[in-house]
């Protein structure tokens, strides 16, 4: 079943500037998309309206079947929105800003349960204003999960966290995921999304530039070799250097490549030092195409 | 009402903020003795405090509010869950608006017991007047503060509505001694209505006109919100 539809969707501001210019992409029950894109790409303004809070310029956005702008009071009590940038009073404690947002809602979980999903049950009596950014992360993710939502947006969820609050909260994800419920991921952390989406979209100034599978996505790129040259001695294969000494090799068939390049080494007796084989990751895909895009 | 539980937090907000405490709670009783020394006709003097409660409890405060909600991001965060705007909106006013009527009834009970006044003849008048003058000034103060950057802007953001409701309404000098002109237009602002129907609450005298206006603020104060009101930060 399809969650999220986003077809042909544009949005422009005031002054004419297009933010997004024809997104298409959809989001299947139980499943994680995630939308990345260097700063500018578009991603926050292509959720905003998947989120309901703005009409798009043109296109359709559809979330559990309905207009999220206009059929507002039939998603949202479906739906949980995680800001990349949102607030709670400063002087409320953390129990009393989660119950005010469960007040709000239609079916709440017990405060105390949402507060515990996400490791903040120690702070329930403290004041928002004396949290750690990791921590008001973890809260708004918490209120974002109080009214037990089939849908889920995040955007940026984990910055600010420390690595084992960002593993434990990848590990809350999954099991949300296992449960069925649907997340649109935004990010900055490639790894991010590397961990936890099983399709992504990279966004560079307003378009889709890339799609897929993480490993679809990835496999397009080349893996590199790279290791510290012998000198006098001319490569078996084609080398890039890096100026600091190294030299990398860009290649699409990792393996038989570097059988080729151990092979030749062992034959000549030269040492290959420094040696680093790996296949692309994400970060280098991300990267590549932002290159490629400039 | 789902929104009651945005205004429980913000009237817990209330109790925590020493600067609208002062303001909403001690003020007005330092007020007190100040009123029972004036030599003044009871009823005139009700009417007088009630326009000033309306300008500073709500008004002035509500700006104060918005915009501090706004900026710690507070409704922006709101705006994703299920509340509509409005509720959103009624929310954060809701304990100002119970702090002021609050105002109203201990001044008028005060005032009442210190010059010994009838009670109103039209009530309704006078009801009319205090839900009508309540909902123009919360609305007045969500479009002002999409013009007010930061909380302490709010202290000159507001003036231009604070002074043109006190000079106008005839608080401090009767409208009729200036031009007849003038006065007409003075009769248009916001305020004017408001203290025009708690007159006629006591003494009668006509309510279509004032009631004409007071709808029309409404109307204009509730196209400025949907308008300007601005639920993300001003950057």
């Amino acid at each position: 079943m399809t969650v999220i539809e986003v077809r042909g969707l544009t949005r422009r501001y005031s002054g004419g500037f297009e933010a997004v210019r024809g997104v298409s992409f959809e989001v299947e029950r139980g499943e994680m998309f995630a939308l990345l894109g260097t700063n500018g790409a578009g991603k926050t303004s292509t959720v905003e309206v998947v989120e309901g809070l703005s009409r798009p310029a043109s296109g359709t956005v559809s979330v559990l079947g309905h207009d999220p702008f206009w059929e507002r009071s039939l998603v949202r009590p479906r739906a949980g929105v995680m800001l990349q940038e949102g607030g709670f009073p400063p002087d409320l404690t953390v129990t009393e800003a989660a119950r005010m947002w469960a007040g709000t809602l239609t079916s709440a979980r017990p405060v105390d349960e949402a507060l515990s999903l996400v490791d903040l049950a120690h702070r329930a009596a403290v004041r928002v204003k004396q949290l750690s950014g990791g921590e008001r992360r973890r809260l708004d993710l918490a209120l974002a999960l109080l009214g037990r939502p089939e849908v889920l947006f995040l955007d940026e969820p984990t910055t600010g966290l420390d690595p084992e609050s960002r593993r434990n909260t990848w590990e809350l994800i999954r099991s949300l995921l296992r449960e069925g419920v649907t997340v649109l991921l935004t990010t900055h952390y490639l790894e991010e999304a590397q961990a936890l989406a099983d399709r992504l979209a990279i966004m560079h100034r307003g378009r889709i530039v890339a799609r897929g599978t993480v490993s679809e996505v990835v496999d397009a790129y080349p893996s590199r070799i790279s290791f510290v040259p012998p000198t006098g001695v001319p490569l078996p294969v084609v080398a890039s250097e890096d100026g600091a000494g190294r030299v990398t090799v860009r290649t699409n068939s990792l393996q038989e490549t570097l059988h080729e390049l151990l092979t030749w080494a062992h034959a000549n007796s030269v040492e290959l030092s420094g040696l680093d084989a790996r296949s692309a990751s994400l970060e280098e895909a991300f990267l590549a195409i932002a290159e490629e895009a400039a | 009402m789902r929104t009651v539980a945005v205004g429980q937090a913000e009237l817990k907000l209330f109790w925590r903020n020493k600067t609208a405490l002062f303001n909403s709670l001690i003020l007005p009783l330092l007020l007190v003795p100040a009123l029972m020394a004036a030599d003044a006709d009871g009823v005139p003097l009700v009417i007088g405090l009630t326009g000033f409660v309306l300008l500073m409890a709500i008004y002035y405060n509500l700006v104060t509010t918005f915009v501090a909600r706004r900026e710690e991001l507070v409704l922006k965060r709101l705006r994703v869950g299920e509340l509509t705007d409005p509720e959103i909106l009624l929310g954060a006013a809701l304990p100002s608006v119970v702090v002021a009527l609050g105002q109203m009834a201990l001044f008028a009970v005060i005032v009442g017991v210190m010059t010994g006044i009838s009670l109103p003849s039209q009530p309704w008048f006078l009801l009319v007047g205090v839900v009508g003058g309540v909902i123009v000034f919360v609305l007045l103060a969500a479009a002002s503060s999409a013009f007010t950057r930061t909380v302490e802007m709010a202290q000159v953001t507001s003036l231009p509505v604070l002074m043109a409701c006190v000079l106008g309404s005839g608080l401090f000098f009767p409208v009729s001694v200036l031009p007849d002109g003038v006065g007409t237009v003075l009769r248009l602002l916001p305020l004017s209505p408001v203290l025009d129907l708690l007159r006629a609450g006591w003494d009668g005298g006509p309510v279509l006109r004032p009631m004409i206006v007071l709808a029309l603020w409404m109307g204009l104060g509730t196209y400025a919100v949907r308008r300007w009101f601005r639920w993300d930060p001003r950057r």
